[in-house]
């Protein structure tokens, strides 16, 4: 120990309120005779800026290896004294910091008991600090550009952010056209705004508009592979054929008007749509697609009516093919949403006039089956509506969670089938309430429905007798229902849980994709580099969907900035080839997917850009062949010496 | 020091109370993010922690390994305290779930060493339960007040 480096230590009074208790005299006087020959200076205040700067010229002229600073907690001026070393020409991890203040003069009454346990943690910090490494910070350039997954609200909105601010993106969009689930409901709750009224304009500026030419935008895609990490990512997307070209396609749809294949239309939830068309009216891109599976010519028929009626040439593209892209981004935006759960419990299964909240937006949209008219399958119009809300929601053997947006849209719902259908009775089955925001009120208003409250949604049964169909609550009343509108969970869509799969997202309980925070980081992931936005966080209406795609674009701004480097904060999991035994303990532990395994070398690898500095590793390792820069085995065991001393 | 086969608790007028009145070498491990902060707390609310006790600060609960713990007490430590995040709160997601079973772990070893178990104790402070971390750093340290003099009358 006799060739320990020269180290200043720096004891500050805090304005008096540490030399209240403690004796700096007399510390000094305990560490005299410490290995390291510290040097000391007494401060009245050693983060004051006149103070910062004495203590600059004096470690100057002290040159100093090492630095000893017992003030405050670290968690308040670490970085203050950091700076200061750096200030001096010294390397700014050559320093340890005491925590006197907080966790010595201000919990301990007895100063002589103050002032030796002052003594021992510098004594620590002292050893400590010998074993300290320089280190600095690496910067690495990143790719400023995002891939935004899934082009809802949220998504939309993320991308069209970013392209505003000048930001190159890539909307990846596994349908044909944009816009989400809310794109096909005609009025929203809980002001009944028109729906498309809304959204085209969003979606007309991210195709149309003037920063459209940042927006790549890929309909019928989804992403396969995902490489890299924060900054540089490298996503791999798969296009399905829409056999359409869409450079010359002008969206007529006299080819639709023609087609004689059929397909089922799942986006109204019934009825049919033609093997060449658009989902529904007024949907975006402006294009139709072919489904294979319905087109004659595709079949290897004799087909060409579609060809015969198109007016632009090549429009019609049958020799399309499948199509790889590689998108190269430095962060990743996920929107990828949320889906009703479509199977119905059998007491509902199958019967006529059961929809699901979805499937009767459609039917009550002008662009919708029937024509915006409430319809009964026998083309008459309902005398009565019940609607099931938490109709698996609340439910431990669906949805255990409140799927947030029924009750808004129910009561939307009683009012919309009250202006179409004079006279009749809307029932609103409910267990809870959930009203949340500052509309609610005027919507409660606005009610056309009564409320009947129920326990539990398996208790509830279709019954049929001479005066019309009803729903029969057990023990209880029966509820007239000529239709009947189950608001059934918000589930995580498929692409959701691929996603989570391809970036190695954890999940929560319910399936949506684990927030970094669910209050305060609830458009991050732990994840550096991945940002959410809209229901695959877990259900939420239109306007969180915006809110949080904006946020998440924040979130991507903030991070990645033109021509700002990544800047790595060395304090990381560092592992030695020459020990690491291979055996993977390590790379099951990292809760940052931060450690890769290097098959050539057979070892395992830390990133220093998504490792986090936990530590979690370094303690686990049985060969002892990470490091925990800042925090190694020997700084801690040199600390231990010391305080035990 | 099998203290738990020695019922004999002292009486008033015990000499060994002197002995084990004097300094204890406690060694606590806290995480930066939740415990640290409730210790820093502890200070701002000027709540009592004894002089005995060495706070070393680490990022998180699940960088201690087993082994630090064991060190500690082979370097002389009367008790050792690790110190982690809630569940579910855990700044870096579940390293103190790690920590949580090391502890599980420690306190079957530990006596087979033959150290008391009740010299090693693992618990949840958060950021802002100053008043617990000052109860819990209190009581640990009277239990090992208790233990010292046990273990002089043994001697």
């Amino acid at each position: 120990m006799s060739t320990q480096a020269k180290t200043a230590v720096i004891l500050c009074n805090c304005s008096g309120i540490i030399c209240e208790r403690i004796d700096w005299k007399q510390v000094q006087q305990l560490l005299a005779n410490h290995p390291s020959n510290p040097v000391f200076s007494v401060d009245e205040l050693a983060c004051g800026a006149d103070n910062l700067e004495h203590l600059g010229a004096w470690l100057k002229s002290e040159q100093p290896d090492r630095v000893v600073v017992a003030a405050c907690s670290p968690r308040e001026h670490e970085a203050t004294f950091r700076r200061l070393l750096d200030s001096a020409g010294i390397n700014p991890w050559f320093m340890q910091m005491v925590n006197v203040r907080e966790q010595v003069a201000w919990v301990t009454e007895d100063p002589r008991a103050a002032t030796a346990k002052t003594a021992r943690l510098i004594h620590a910090a002292l050893n400590r600090v010998q074993r300290h490494e320089p280190l600095s910070e690496r910067s690495v350039p990143v790719r400023t550009d995002v891939a935004v997954i899934g082009s809802g609200p949220a998504g939309m909105q993320a991308a069209l952010t970013l392209a505003q601010a000048g930001r190159r993106v890539t909307l990846v969009e596994k349908e044909p056209v944009i816009g989400g689930l809310p794109a096909r409901f005609e009025e929203l709750f809980p002001n009944l705004e028109c729906g498309p009224c809304l959204l085209e304009p969003v979606m007309g500026e991210l195709l149309h508009g003037h920063e459209s030419a940042n927006v790549t935008l890929l309909t019928l895609s989804e992403v396969t592979g995902v490489k890299g990490g924060f900054g540089n990512w490298t996503l791999s997307v798969r296009q399905k054929p829409r056999y359409i070209n869409p450079d010359l396609c002008i969206g007529c749809m006299c080819c639709s008007a023609v087609c004689p294949g059929r397909r089922p239309n799942h986006w109204n939830g019934s009825g049919e749509l033609a093997a060449v068309d658009v989902p529904f009216a007024g949907a975006l891109p402006n294009l139709p697609h072919i489904d294979a599976d319905a087109c004659l010519r595709l079949k290897g028929e004799e087909c060409a009516a579609c060809l015969s009626e198109c007016p632009v040439e090549g429009s019609l593209f049958f020799e399309d093919q499948e199509r790889e892209y590689i998108v190269e981004a430095g962060a990743i935006i996920v929107a990828s949403g949320a889906v009703e759960k479509q199977e119905l419990p059998a007491a509902f299964a199958g019967m006529a006039d059961v929809h699901t909240a979805y499937s009767f937006e459609r039917l009550l949209a002008m662009s919708g089956p029937s024509g915006g008219e409430l319809l009964k399958a026998d083309g008459t119009k309902p005398q009565s509506l019940a609607i099931v809300q938490c109709a698996g929601s609340l439910d431990d053997s669906e949805a255990a969670y409140c799927s947030g947006t029924c009750c808004r849209a129910a009561i939307k719902y009683a009012h919309l089938a009250a202006n179409k259908v004079e006279g009749i009775t809307v029932t609103r089955l409910i267990r809870e309430q959930s009203l949340p925001g500052v509309d609610a009120g005027r919507q409660l208003q606005h009610d056309h429905s009564t409320v009947v409250r129920y326990d539990a949604f398996n208790a509830l049964s279709v019954t049929a007798n001479g005066a019309g169909r009803g729903i029969s609550i057990s023990g209880g009343a029966t509820i007239p229902a000529e239709m009947i509108v189950l608001c059934r969970p918000l589930v995580p869509g498929e692409g959701t849980a691929a996603c989570s799969s391809l970036l190695e997202l954890d999940l929560d309980d319910e399936g949506f994709i684990a927030q970094m925070h669910s209050l305060s980081g609830s458009c991050a992931t732990t994840l550096k580099g991945v940002y959410l936005a809209g229901s695959c966080r877990g259900p939420g209406d239109i306007r969180e969907a915006f809110a949080t795609g904006t946020a998440a674009a924040g979130l991507t701004l903030s991070d990645l900035v033109e021509g700002r480097d990544l800047v790595i904060d060395p304090q990381v999991a560092v592992v030695d080839a020459t020990t690491c035994a291979g055996c993977k303990t390590c790379m099951q532990l990292c809760p940052y997917k931060a450690i890769t395994w290097n098959d050539i070398e057979k070892v395992a690898d830390v990133s220093d850009i998504l490792c986090r500095g936990c530590g979690t590793c370094v303690a686990a390792c049985p060969a002892g062949a990470i490091t925990g820069r800042g925090f190694s085995r020997e700084m801690l065991r040199a600390e231990l010496e010391g305080v035990l001393s | 020091m099998s203290c738990q086969t020695l019922p004999v608790e002292p009486s008033e007028e015990c000499t060994c109370r002197e002995a084990a009145a004097g300094p204890l070498k406690v060694v606590a491990f806290l995480c930066n993010w939740c415990s640290y902060a409730g210790a820093d707390k502890a200070g701002s609310n000027q709540l009592p922690v004894p002089a005995d006790l060495s706070v070393i600060r680490v990022m998180c609960s699940g960088r201690i390994e087993p082994a630090l713990i064991l060190e500690a007490f082979q370097k002389g430590a009367d008790g050792v305290m690790v110190l982690a995040c809630h569940p579910g709160d855990c700044h870096y997601k579940e390293g103190n779930l790690r920590a949580f079973c090391r502890a599980e772990l420690l306190q079957r070893l530990v006596p087979q060493l033959g150290i008391d178990p009740k010299r090693f104790h693992f618990d949840y402070v958060s950021a802002a339960e100053a008043e617990k971390f000052s109860r819990i750093a209190n009581d640990f340290i009277g239990q090992l007040r208790r233990l010292a003099i046990i273990s002089l009358l043994a001697s």
